[in-house]
């Protein structure tokens, strides 16, 4: 099979995510890019996988899906955390951590 | 029973002692601080004083990829001065534990980590495990200045930090490079082992330039001139109990490490540089005499006199004689012996002269204090390395060895005994003797300070009628190291 | 009992008096520590007898014996052990040392008793006695230093004795630094030694040293001069003789036992212990009796001006050291040691009975003050006159016999050594004039009040107790003798002592006299026998024209003493006036202390002060310290600069760096 395809397509997702981690400044739009970047190698990951006829590349995907599922939940969690102490939801005034 | 225990038995029990309450903690570190003391006794009874190797070794693999190795082993270099090490913790831990300090389970428990880092610094046989014990036993000091210390604390834990770190730096990777080095020059799977780099002889360009890596972080740790910018902060800010072991023992580990690391593995560059490190040495004596009778802070006194007697240590290691080796091994001893009932000294007399460490406004303690007066002036003597101390055959044993290696070295460095006469008696007229100053209260010392002083006195008596307690012990290990120097002279003379 | 054994014992009994004393410092009651100090030095002089009988019972070759306790310094080529030897050199100085302990001891039990450091003053005392055997039994050279060092330490912490006086505590410390000198002298000229005869052990060294080396031999110079610098800094010859008059800060009888009779005469012992190297090395004997030599012309001048009762004797003991010196560094050993025993015996006298004069003053010590005690003060007197007329070496007192001795086999060897000789008979002369120059000044003339007052049978007090040499108020805790003064008159301890002495001063000399018996000479004679010198002895008819020289300048003396300050008192400061610069160089003591301030103490503590306010404040702090420090800084402040808080920025950077990983890997693999 010709894989060219698939792997554009990931590349593609994967640089508007890594974009819009860049650009965006709401934390809840970041975390969705990052959703984005993560589908977008899981992609690759699956491409390669059927093209090499291996399982791992797949079972690969599947975790970095888990993983996800609990960074969502974390960086959610941050998010709820900072808007009750009426913070900012800003990434660019987040900024206590500076030396 | 394997040196393991011992090592780590002192950490152990200020972990146990976190778990009680508060007040109890001193007493029962201090109490139980003499288990490893014991321990440490009956190591050094046990000890085979007719065979030059390694004894009790215990050899675990431990990152097997990297050829390092959990190896730990006791020979005429450190069987007595792992004793030093427990016999000088356990006086600092009992003086400690008759007063009150904030927060007292950390502070006991960086007294314990700091002792499992020292024994395992001493005991340790292969370079990558020294390294990681000799990083260890700095860590607890760095908290104990900080967080207990006196004065300007913060500035001086940031140089302590800073200059060891540095140093430490340095001697990691010399420590590395040696391995490499020395592997790859012989085309063997690496290690870190000590025993087998002995039979790994490096280049002579390699070792020239390890050479200098591990002599810098030994240098700063002693502290010698000129790397000693530490330590007049250092040793001013450190509260009394890390003072002396820091001073009595953790200097003595740079010294060891110079005679188990940098002798027996760059014979040549030690003669290459043998006489760069005798006249840093030299100068080390010169200028902690000169300063020695010159300050007027009791404690940085015995802080400069410090930097002179590691300076008569240098100088006996690299005469490169077995005189020097032997005299170097006793002067730890005796260094160790004398340096941390000086600093409790400086303790007692700073109580009664209204907290003041300044000689000037001190005199005339003596009168009322007997006992104090008393001990204070064996120490001193034997400070001054008056003949009939255990100090005076280490310098003289340190002075024949330089006296048959560089004759106008030994002859010069004979200014520093003088000038001990003269700093040591200064310390003791100025505080015991002369006219009583206005805010002197004398009274004799309580039981807290005699409980530490007096069983280190003893030590001290003991040592001086049969000093041949440690040298008999460490003459034949003294002997294969230096000899380990002989042979390249031959080498690069072709 | 061997002989050897009782060695042993001799040493020990002092030794464990002073620790008993020390431990006990707070549960003896009035003179117990006193009577027990006495008791242990004159069960230590028992012993010395007993050896003396034992090495008595075997043949003159066979007096030699050494015994070991344990090995002491056993390693890399060293060979010491806690060791003695027992010959009769070293049985002469036990006898010698411990006998005049005892009487000196028992003179304290009376004359320190209102001393408020009692008890410590007879811990030290002991603990000087022991060091002061060691030195002399020592085996080797290793515990020869140690003894020699603790000597020097006893010294210091009894000169500092009154330790609230500021005089005292300079005087200890300057005493013990120059000893500390002649320690590292004494050192190095074992080092010296070591490294040619790969020994410490003196039978051995001295065994080695007939093969290594040559006559004259550098080494052996060089090793024999650093011993005489030893023995110059102990015996307080020039230049190193600065810390003994500042010694006599010390309770008198300190000044009696340790800087008179014992320690100070160390430096005599020394050279006639190293008789087989300076043999071997005329030379360095040759400079040591040179030294000896201008020590006891320029004492004599000095203690000819000084007013200080003590210093003039301190002066006096420097000079007859002087003559031993001489005597031992050209070979006339048994002359040298006999001297030795006699200036304790009449410079111990002297001291007491100084020490008894002094009380009476209430603590003065000035000469000019003094005056007419002759009739207050009769036992004194007595005893100081016996003393003083055995230093002038009149017929028949011991110091007549024993000094020219001395001096007669100077003139035996000629050559050279007969100016030597002359030098000492010049120096007999001065003796004669600065000891009646004290007896007329302070028995004779109008009583003064506190004579007067010691007639009526009151013992002066001083109202406010003031330091000597000051004039400083004393400190009345420690500080000076006690409020109540002790004199011999009324003292029994302080009276049996002196008496035992003068009679010693008086028939000492019977021991050794040319012609009729030499039993000193002949009782050394096995320790000396391997010496090519001690085989020139001179005739007893040359010893006899010396001794009649020696009597009739010790006469002159006097008359002239007489004279000048008895007969015509107006004499003595026309004198000054007429040598006025003179005079001033003597009262100055020829300058030495000025000498040596500006040679050696400034510059050192001009260095040190350099040390400390610009090199270390400056090189060390700014320089190396704070360009570490400014560099770790430095470097940090950058690496922090970079964390700005920012997370997009970091994710930016991220970005990129993956980016040029990729771009790196897609360039590398095409």
């Amino acid at each position: 099979m010709w894989i060219g395809g698939y792997l554009v397509v990931s590349a593609l997702i994967f640089s508007i995510g890594a974009a819009g981690v860049l650009v965006r400044r709401n934390p809840l739009v970041i975390l969705l890019c990052l959703e984005l970047m993560l589908n977008g190698a899981n992609l690759a990951l699956v491409a390669f996988a059927r093209m090499w006829g291996g399982a791992s590349g797949q079972i690969f995907a599947l975790i970095v899906m888990v993983v996800a599922a609990c960074e969502v939940t974390v960086g959610l969690g941050l998010i709820v955390a900072i808007h009750r102490r009426r913070l900012p939801i800003d990434v660019d005034e987040l900024r206590e951590l500076q030396g | 029973m394997t040196l393991s225990i011992l090592i780590w038995l002192p950490m152990a029990i200020a972990l146990v002692a976190a778990a009680l309450p508060r007040p109890w903690v001193g007493r029962f570190v201090a109490a139980l601080s003499l288990v490893p003391l014991g321990i440490a006794i009956s190591y050094v009874a046990r000890f085979n004083t007719g065979h030059a190797g390694l004894q009790f070794v215990t050899d675990q693999t431990w990152v097997g990829a990297l050829g390092i190795h959990y190896k730990l082993g006791l020979d005429g270099l450190n069987v007595t001065l792992v004793l030093l090490c427990c016999v000088l913790f356990s006086a600092s831990l009992v003086w400690a534990a008759f007063r009150e300090w904030p927060q007292p389970r950390l502070f006991y428990f960086f007294f314990g980590v700091a002792q499992s880092g020292v024994l395992g610094a001493f005991c340790a046989q292969d370079l990558a495990l020294f390294v990681a014990f000799f990083d260890l036993m700095l860590i607890p000091f760095y908290f104990l200045i900080g967080m207990w210390g006196t004065g300007d604390r913060v500035r001086a834990t940031t140089k302590l930090v800073v200059y060891t770190l540095v140093g430490s730096f340095f001697m990691l990777a010399a420590a590395i490079a040696t391995g490499v080095v020395a592997t790859s020059e012989h085309g063997v799977p690496i290690t870190f082992v000590l025993s087998s780099l002995h039979h790994l002889p490096l280049s002579r360009s390699s070792q020239e330039w390890i050479f200098l890596g591990f002599a810098a972080a030994f240098l700063v740790k002693m502290p010698l001139v000129p790397f000693h910018g530490w330590l007049v902060d250092g040793y001013k800010a450190m509260p009394i109990p890390a003072v002396a072991v820091f001073s009595g023992v953790l200097s003595k580990v740079a010294a060891y490490g110079f005679l188990r690391i940098v002798l027996p593995l760059f014979p040549y560059a030690s003669v290459h540089y043998q006489m760069v490190m005798l006249l840093i040495a030299l100068a080390s004596i010169l200028w902690g005499t000169s300063l020695a009778f010159t300050t007027p802070d009791a404690r940085l006194v015995v802080a400069y006199s410090s930097v002179a007697q590691l300076g008569f240590i240098t100088l006996g290691i690299f005469s490169l004689r077995s005189q020097g080796g032997q005299g170097a091994i006793l002067q730890m001893i005796n260094h160790g012996l004398v340096t941390a009932p000086l600093f409790f000294i400086v303790a007692a007399l700073a109580l009664r002269a209204g907290g003041s460490e300044d000689l000037r406004e001190m005199g005339g303690i003596a009168f009322r204090a007997p006992v104090l007066a008393a001990l204070f002036l064996i120490v001193a003597v034997a400070t001054l390395a008056i003949p009939g101390s255990a100090n005076f055959i280490g310098e003289f044993m340190i002075l024949l060895g330089v006296f048959k290696a560089k004759v106008v070295i030994a002859v010069v460095a004979f200014l520093g005994v003088v000038g001990a006469a003269v700093y040591a008696l200064r310390v003791y007229i100025a505080s015991m003797h002369n006219r009583v100053k206005p805010g002197v209260r004398s009274f004799d010392i309580g039981l807290g300070d005699l409980a530490a002083l007096a069983p280190l006195v003893i030590v001290i008596i003991a040592l001086a009628l049969y000093p041949q307690f440690v040298l008999s012990r460490s003459q034949q290990t003294v002997k294969s190291t230096v000899a380990a120097t002989h042979t390249p002279i031959k080498v690069a003379a072709r | 009992m061997s002989a050897t054994t009782s060695a042993w014992l001799v040493l020990l009994c002092p030794l464990v008096g002073s620790v008993v004393i020390a431990l006990g410092f707070r549960r003896f009651p009035g003179r117990a520590s006193g009577w027990l100090g006495t008791a242990v030095i004159t069960l230590s002089f028992a012993f010395a007898v007993v050896t003396l009988v034992k090495l008595l019972g075997y043949g003159p070759a066979h007096r030699q014996f050494v015994s070991t306790l344990w090995k002491y310094d056993f390693t890399a080529g060293v060979d010491a052990k806690v060791q003695i030897l027992v010959d009769p050199l070293s049985v002469f100085m036990i006898l010698a040392v411990s006998g005049v302990s005892a009487l000196i001891h028992l003179y304290s039990v009376a004359y320190m008793t209102s001393d408020r450091g009692y008890t410590r003053y007879f811990s030290y005392l002991n603990f000087f006695v022991f060091s002061m055997l060691l030195l002399v039994l020592a085996g080797n050279f290793i515990i020869l230093i140690v003894g020699w060092a603790f000597v020097g330490f006893a010294s210091y912490v009894l000169i500092s004795f009154w330790y609230r006086r500021r005089t005292a505590t300079r005087a200890g410390i300057k005493a013990f630094v120059i000893n500390v000198v002649g320690d590292v002298g004494l050192v190095l000229a074992t080092f010296v030694l070591f490294q040619h005869t790969h020994s410490v052990d003196y039978l051995k060294v001295f065994h080695a040293a007939h093969h290594v080396f040559g006559h004259n031999s550098p080494a052996l110079v060089v090793a024999c001069l650093l011993l005489g610098v030893a023995a110059f800094a102990k015996s307080a010859q020039i230049p190193l003789h600065t810390w003994l008059p500042d010694a006599m800060e010390g309770p008198t009888p300190v000044s009696a036992l340790i800087h008179a009779a014992t320690m100070v005469t160390a430096g005599v012992y020394l050279i006639a212990r190293m008789h087989p190297l300076f043999d071997q090395a005329p030379t360095a004997g040759d400079v040591t009796a040179i030294g000896g030599c201008l020590t006891l012309l320029i004492a004599a001048t000095i203690a000819l001006v000084m007013v200080d009762i003590k210093r003039v004797i301190a002066y006096s003991t420097m000079s007859q050291i002087g003559y031993m010196i001489m005597g031992v560094s050209v070979g006339a050993y048994s002359a040298g040691m006999f001297h030795l025993m006699t200036h304790a015996f009449f410079k111990a006298l002297l001291f007491m009975a100084a020490g008894s004069l002094i009380s009476a003053m209430a603590g003065s010590q000035s000469l000019d003050r003094m005056g007419g005690f002759r009739k207050a003060m009769p036992f004194t007197f007595v005893c100081f006159l016996v003393g003083g007329l055995a230093l002038t070496g009149l017929p028949p007192f011991s110091g007549w016999l024993s000094k020219d001795d001395i001096l007669a086999f100077l003139d035996h060897r000629g050559g050279g050594f007969i100016a030597l000789g002359i030098a000492g008979y010049v120096g007999a002369f001065m003796t004669a004039l600065y000891t009646f120059r004290m007896i007329f000044r302070a028995f004779f003339g109008e009583p003064v009040r506190e004579a007067r007052s010691l007639e009526e049978g009151h013992l002066a007090h001083a109202d406010v107790p003031t330091n000597p040499a000051t004039g400083e108020e004393e400190d009345t805790d420690v500080g000076f003798p006690g409020p109540e003064h002790h004199i011999a008159e009324r003292d029994m301890p302080m009276k049996v002592a002196m008496a035992a002495l003068a009679v010693l001063a008086l028939i000492g000399g019977v021991l050794q006299i040319p012609g009729v018996d030499r039993s000193i000479e002949r009782f050394l004679e096995p320790t000396f026998a391997d010496s090519v010198l001690s085989r020139e002895v001179p005739s007893t008819s040359t010893d006899w024209v010396g001794l009649a020289i020696g009597a009739a300048i010790a006469i002159l003396g006097i008359a002239i003493a007489y004279r000048i300050w008895f007969a015509a008192p107006d004499t003595a400061p026309n004198l000054r006036r007429r040598f006025a610069p003179i005079y001033t160089l003597f009262v100055n003591k020829w300058y030495f202390d000025e000498l040596i301030d500006l040679l050696i103490v400034r510059p050192t503590l001009m260095l040190g002060r350099l040390g400390d306010s610009v090199l270390e404040r400056i090189v060390v702090a700014r320089g190396v310290t704070g360009g570490t420090e400014s560099a770790v800084r430095a470097g940090s402040a950058a690496v922090r600069r970079s964390q700005t808080g920012f997370l997009r920025y970091y994710a930016a950077g991220m970005v990129l760096f993956l980016a040029a990983v990729t771009l790196y890997f897609l360039v590398s693999s095409t």
